[in-house]
């Protein structure tokens, strides 16, 4: 039986949007990820929530990473039948969370949202460029 | 969608001021929330109610704002701080980053404000 591979950041991307890294970044991510995954067949609940955990990535993309020579961040989307994903690429070095971080008053809750609000997160950090993807399945 | 404001302060009486703040507060508008709760907390020792009936969208960054205001206010000789809020999503998100176990959440202003009342 064939398998078929889960698309990941390196799937074909279906449509890409280049944001400037800057707070004003944050509300047009956020309609463009409602969109696209109501144009995929999500739910208005399931594309609030992905919009919230894509805005969480890329409100950490802006925060610690930074942009390419132009300035920009990527938001692009991935589709296979029924699983969407949305891959958020910044041109900075991920910041791990420092002990204690994760109880933090004031931050370290991203990615525990993040991970509530999506099937899956997957971060991949090297120096100079930070990829987190985040996948649903279309019910 | 909602572009975020913020009123101006509006006392309700001698010991509950009510801050309404409505459309998104992401990580563009929550300095602006903290930097007003900041002001309200220098100045003023009575109770806030954060009326976020009209907030659409609330992110971790202002989570952790009001995370940080309830413990300043709960450390201090303020008063106590009590939010008001009814979209099941906002809701779902305040359930999920535990604010609802540090700060109380009421349904509407008028219930925060008489729940107050009886804080003293």
């Amino acid at each position: 039986m064939e398998s078929r591979a889960e698309p990941d950041a390196e799937s074909p991307v279906a449509d890409e949007l280049r944001l400037p890294a800057s707070k004003s970044a944050l509300g047009p991510a956020r309609r463009y990820v409602e969109e696209t995954a109501a144009a995929f067949g999500f739910d208005g609940g399931d594309c609030y929530e992905f919009a919230f955990a894509v805005n969480e990535a890329v409100t950490n993309a802006i925060k610690h990473g930074c942009g390419d020579e132009e300035g920009t961040i990527s938001l692009s989307a991935v589709t296979d039948a029924d699983r969407l994903m949305f891959v958020v690429r910044d041109y900075g070095t991920f910041s791990t969370p420092s002990p204690g971080a994760g109880t933090g008053l004031e931050q370290g809750r991203g990615l525990a949202l993040m991970v509530s609000f999506t099937d899956e997160v997957r971060v991949s950090a090297k120096p100079g460029c930070t990829v987190v993807c985040l996948s649903k399945a279309r019910a | 969608m909602g572009t975020f404001y913020i009123s101006d302060d509006m006392a309700y009486d001698e010991d509950v001021v009510v801050l309404t703040v409505g459309g998104e507060i992401d990580y563009s508008a929550s300095p602006r929330l903290k930097h007003r709760i900041t002001d309200h907390l220098k100045s003023d020792g009575r109770h806030l109610v954060l009326d976020l009936s009209w907030t659409t969208f609330i992110d971790s960054t202002a989570i952790g704002v009001l995370m940080g205001a309830a413990k300043r206010m709960h450390e201090s000789d303020h008063g106590t701080l009590a939010v008001v809020c009814s979209h099941e999503k906002v809701l779902q998100i305040f359930e999920i980053s535990g604010l609802d176990s540090v700060i109380t959440l009421y349904g509407t202003c008028d219930e925060a404000i008489s729940g107050l009342a009886m804080t003293g």
